[in-house]
């Protein structure tokens, strides 16, 4: 570390003298300088608490050597530390012989046989015998302290480190020890099970096999396990793992610890959703629509799929043919599309973004915070979904930021949310008005207008809900710029991918490389066979097109609209308005079900490359297992119509594509594939450069309510009814069924009883759920879901408006 | 006569014991510590010994062992405890019969038999299957079709010991655990190996077996 730094202090350590910085523990000032000190309990993510004693040291500090915790006590000046006396060696063999005094040797059936730190560590530092014969403690056997999580007390060492984590790190501390001495153990309270976002990780940090993933229970052992260090695209936050399978299989994510973004976390959805890329409704191969039945799909050869999309496209009338989604993509993927779309298509008719994000000019034109930067600012206002269901690390991060007292979290939100809980103020403001609300605070003289105008200020901004449009996010950023200008922004985009995607300029008006439609680079110029000159459509536009007749063909490119998109009537108009419509998809969603042609794709660790997270950070996917069917790769369907339309993309691996977005991509210019694949490069790049400049339009009126109307309220869920949830077995289990949660004396005003069914009104549908009172929500506003089981909150919203509203009766 | 040499050796050796025998109609005994195909045992009570724990599988220089574990059904588990072994695989085109993976047994599930014999005629019935290698209702090997049986070549089982020590000294002998099988009951394992005999067995002064 540091060695002028005023606050250094000296510390030898095994005769060798080191330099620390006052303050820092003497285990993690021996990490640092490559003595091992072994632990169970201390884990440098979280606070030490001292329960195991396995760091115990012995320690100089001029009143003679003593053994002192590692883990709770600081380094002085002139400290002397010895790992490895007599004494020392000593305290590790009894404390070890302590710990397995009532520990049952389940090694062979222990999920953690072979990578268990107490295994590991009796070997390196224990007595090598054991003294006791006598019977051990006894309790029944793994019992579900979730869904996801088991729990055996028998081989539970007591680190502390789960139920801290639960308390310290997700704020959710449904676990706890109970009882006392040698009965002590960790369990949950009564009839609440462990119902964290975040219990996966118990699982990775508990020292020892107590904690065992029911997902992963008994299916593989670490010897015949295969690894590679790859990106999570779960959500957008980009998390690091470690992706492990066994016989060509996945069977495990392990949250990797890098600094700037998930500090080895992972929530629950990432970490289990491995599930679904074996699941047995893969798509295998490539369909076509029966010429004898029309409301059939059968199996075709892949020659025959692409020749009848080419053949479509070959016929549509130019510029009447669209490309949806993109977020599912790697970054090459989605580069591959966008330049067959300009390229060889001719059209800028692109969006990875299915009508529910911000449009791709704003997400690029406004100035970039990192997590970090987020994390370390004076003030983080958040105006957008809730971190917690849509970017869980995200959440993790910030709340770990506000509990150290780092940062102050301002909210500005429609309901509660999962940051509320943390926030240091949560102002709840009817849907649709948070610029109203925003800027009214920032103008009041109201203290806490001076704090966020006087410090550093990074907002995280995205749509509070679907049942708004882009417009009123879109607001908030012009009063934020007007009031705030030196603020940066996080934009909460929630898929996988989508910022790749943008980046690689799959959004209209944008070309590869954050440029702009009307201001073309050189290279482009010179690489592509031509470049679109037209401001494209969105998706939204797309789908309005197409139901109008004014587009012949869409092609889904890992996208489903009639779930996706808000508006479930238009994206069902556009569908069946297009005259052929292509999809590319892992599964049979319910957009699939309506193409013309459906071509299987790979999925996640089938396939390498490179994704792109909210920051704009670039970082390294891998491949790990093959695809179990005959799907290809996206970019190798791209290249394969591109061929068939008479082009050439002119590219034939993931590397020749990335070294052609290295050159064709301003912003990407210099991360050339040495760069990526360096190993210093774990932490992925982060690339802040952009060729857009932001023109926010001025916005237009959020109409008032009618005195009957409820205004709709619709986020997404973390487990919902999404196509890789519910392709999981031990996730889909955890969506909860749609309900419309609505404030008591709304309920009581309408004469509608607390869970009783009731009909919900809107101008595009009416549909039946279940009513819930519940004092939380706002009175004037309802609560459903966006996509959960039960009935889609799409079936209401009509997207042409900035806010929907709704009327409930009693049925 | 010097070419007349090489015959003596030949008239010699007419006049020795014959060596050779009617092979495959006769066998010769086979040695103690000979290593055939394998079985898999079961308890006394018919349980399956084999957990699933992959130990075999992990240890096998020849990768050719190939189990996976699951969770032994409630009502009929097949093993006792948590875990059984739900696959169970190996094929017999690439063991080379080192009985690591008997060693590495936390159970004395896998054991090896005599039996060598086999004349397959396609590979898959080179990978014995679980129910081909788990031992029948007596706790015998079941024979396959392409297998060379003489009467009580199933009764042998290989030699089996546990004479390992985790210091890794070859006298240490400790406490050989056996556990009750079926058709065999307790077995009488087989002693460690002997060194200079003047050097007393057990360094540690503990007491064998008995
Ligand atoms: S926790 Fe470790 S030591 Fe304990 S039974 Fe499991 S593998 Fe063995
Ligand atoms: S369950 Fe694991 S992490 Fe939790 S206290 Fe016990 S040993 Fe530690
Ligand atoms: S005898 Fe050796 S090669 Fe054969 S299965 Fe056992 S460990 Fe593998
Ligand atoms: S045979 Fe033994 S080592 Fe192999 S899986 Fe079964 S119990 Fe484990
Ligand atoms: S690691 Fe220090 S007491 Fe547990």
């Amino acid at each position: 570390m540091p060695d002028s730094q005023p606050n250094a202090v000296s510390v030898t350590i095994n005769g060798t003298q080191i330099e620390a910085e006052a303050g820092e523990l003497v285990i993690a000032a021996a990490d640092r300088n490559g003595v091992h000190i072994p632990r169970f309990c201390y884990h440098e993510r979280m606070s030490s608490v001292g329960m195991c004693r396995m760091c115990l040291v012995e320690v100089d500090t001029g009143r003679g050597p003593m053994l002192q915790p590692s883990c709770m006590i600081s380094v002085t000046d002139g400290m002397i530390v010895d790992t490895e006396s007599d004494q020392t060696k000593r305290a590790q063999e009894g404390i070890l012989e302590f710990l397995l005094i009532n520990h049952p040797l389940d090694c062979p059936v222990c999920d953690k046989g072979g990578e268990c730190p107490l295994q590991d560590q009796t070997v390196a530092y224990g007595p090598g015998e054991s003294r006791f014969i006598e019977e051990k403690r006894h309790y029944e056997k793994p019992i579900p302290i979730s869904d996801l999580v088991h729990l055996d007390r028998e081989r539970c060492i007591l680190c502390d480190r789960c139920t801290r984590f639960a308390d310290e790190v997700a704020g959710d501390p449904l676990i706890q020890f109970t009882e006392r001495g040698n009965e002590t153990q960790v369990l949950t309270f009564p009839n609440e099970p462990f119902s964290s976002y975040f219990s996966g990780n118990t699982v990775q940090i508990c020292p020892v096999g107590a904690l065992t993933a029911a997902p992963y229970r008994f299916k593989a052992r670490p010897w015949d396990l295969e690894q590679v260090e790859s990106t999570c695209t779960t959500c957008s936050v980009g998390c690091r793992v470690a992706v492990q399978s066994s016989r060509n299989e996945l069977v495990r994510y392990l949250g990797v610890d890098i600094d700037p973004v998930n500090h080895g976390w992972l929530c629950d959805k990432g970490r289990f959703d491995f599930e679904a890329i074996k699941s047995p409704n893969r798509l295998e191969t490539p369909l076509i629509r029966d010429p004898n039945d029309k409301d059939q799909l059968i199996e075709t050869t892949w020659g025959a799929a692409l020749a009848a999309s080419a053949d479509a496209i070959k016929e549509a009338r130019s510029g009447k043919i669209g490309v949806i989604g993109g977020s599912r993509l790697t970054n090459e993927d989605a580069y591959a599309w966008a330049k067959l779309a300009g390229s060889v298509i001719g059209t800028n008719n692109v969006d990875a973004q299915l009508g529910d994000g911000l449009p791709g000019k704003v997400v690029l034109g406004l100035p970039g915070a990192t997590i970090d930067e987020a994390c370390s600012a004076d003030t983080v206002l958040v105006i957008g979904p809730d971190l917690k269901e849509e970017l869980p690390i995200l959440h993790l991060r910030l709340r770990g930021a506000a509990k150290k007292k780092k940062v102050k979290v301002v909210e500005i939100t429609p309901l509660q949310t999962g940051v509320s809980s943390y926030a240091h103020r949560s102002i709840v403001c009817r849907s649709g008005e948070a610029a109203k609300t925003l800027k009214s605070l920032l103008t009041s003289d109201d203290e806490l207008s001076q704090e966020i105008r006087s410090g550093s200020v990074v907002v995280i901004l995205g749509r509070s809900s679907l049942a708004e449009s882009a417009l009123p996010a879109i607001e908030v950023a012009s009063v934020i710029t007007e009031e705030l200008p030196k603020a940066k922004f996080l934009v909460a985009l929630r898929r996988g991918n989508v910022r790749g995607a943008i980046d690689m300029g799959l959004s209209p008006g944008l070309l590869p490389g954050r440029v702009p439609l009307e201001n073309p680079n050189d290279e482009i110029k010179k690489i592509w066979a031509k470049v679109p000159t037209v401001e494209g459509l969105d998706t939204a536009g797309m789908l309005r097109a197409a139901a109008d007749g004014q587009l012949d063909v869409l092609i889904l490119v890992g996208a489903d609209p009639l779930v996706d998109f808000p508006d479930q009537d238009l994206a069902n108009r556009g569908l069946r308005g297009a005259k052929f419509v292509v999809a590319i998809d892992n599964f049979p969603t319910l957009s699939v079900a309506n193409a013309d042609v459906v071509l299987p794709a790979t999925a996640y660790g089938e396939k390498g490359g490179t994704t792109t997270n909210i920051e704009g950070r670039v970082s390294r996917l891998a491949q790990l297992v093959t695809s179990p069917s005959a799907a290809r790769d996206d970019w190798m369907i791209a290249s394969e119509l591109a061929w068939r339309l008479g082009g050439d993309l002119k590219f034939s691996s993931m590397e020749e594509i990335w070294s052609e977005i290295e050159q064709v991509a301003p912003s990407h210019n210099g991360i050339t594939l040495e760069k990526i694949w360096a190993d210093e490069t774990r932490d992925g790049i982060l690339i802040t450069e952009t060729s857009i400049q932001l023109a926010i339009e001025p916005s237009g009126e959020t109409p008032v309510v009618d005195g009957y109307g409820l205004r709709l309220i619709s986020g997404r869920k973390l487990y919902d009814a999404g196509t890789q949830t519910s392709n999981c077995a031990s996730l889909s289990a955890l969506a909860q069924d749609a309900e419309l949660r609505v404030n008591p004396t709304e309920l009581e005003r309408l004469g509608i009883q607390d869970g009783s069914e009731v009909t919900i009104i809107s101008t595009k549908a009416t549909g039946v759920a279940i009513a819930i009172a519940d004092e939380s929500i706002p009175r004037g506003t309802a609560v459903l879901p966006f996509n959960n089981p039960g009935i889609r909150a799409n079936l209401f919203i009509n997207s042409e408006l900035p806010v929907t509203d709704i009327r409930i009766e009693t049925r | 006569m010097g070419y007349l040499d090489g015959f003596k050796i030949t008239f010699g050796k007419l006049f020795e014991e014959r060596v050779t025998t009617e092979y495959p109609k006769e066998k010769r005994e086979k040695p103690d510590r000979f290593h055939g195909r394998h079985v898999l045992n079961r308890y006394e009570d018919g349980m399956e010994k084999c957990i699933g724990c992959e130990l075999c599988a992990g240890v096998c220089p020849a990768k050719c062992i190939y189990v996976r574990g699951a969770d032994n059904p409630e009502e009929a588990p097949v093993s006792p405890g948590e875990r059984y072994g739900f696959v169970y695989e190996i094929n017999y085109l690439r063991c080379i019969h080192c009985d690591l993976c008997v060693e590495a047994c936390p159970t004395e599930a896998i054991t090896e038999s005599k039996l060598f014999e086999f004349s397959f005629d396609n590979r898959s019935d080179a990978i014995y299957t679980k129910d081909e290698l788990v031992v029948d209702d007596q706790g015998l090997p079941q024979k396959q079709p392409w297998e060379l049986w003489h009467v009580g070549d199933d009764l042998k089982t290989s030699g089996w010991m546990r004479a390992t020590a985790s210091s890794g000294n070859p006298a240490y002998e400790n406490r050989v655990g056996w556990s009750g099988e079926l058709g065999y009951g307790v077995r009488e394992p087989e002693r460690g190996q002997q060194f200079d005999e003047s050097e007393p067995q057990n360094l540690d002064g503990k007491d064998d077996q008995d």
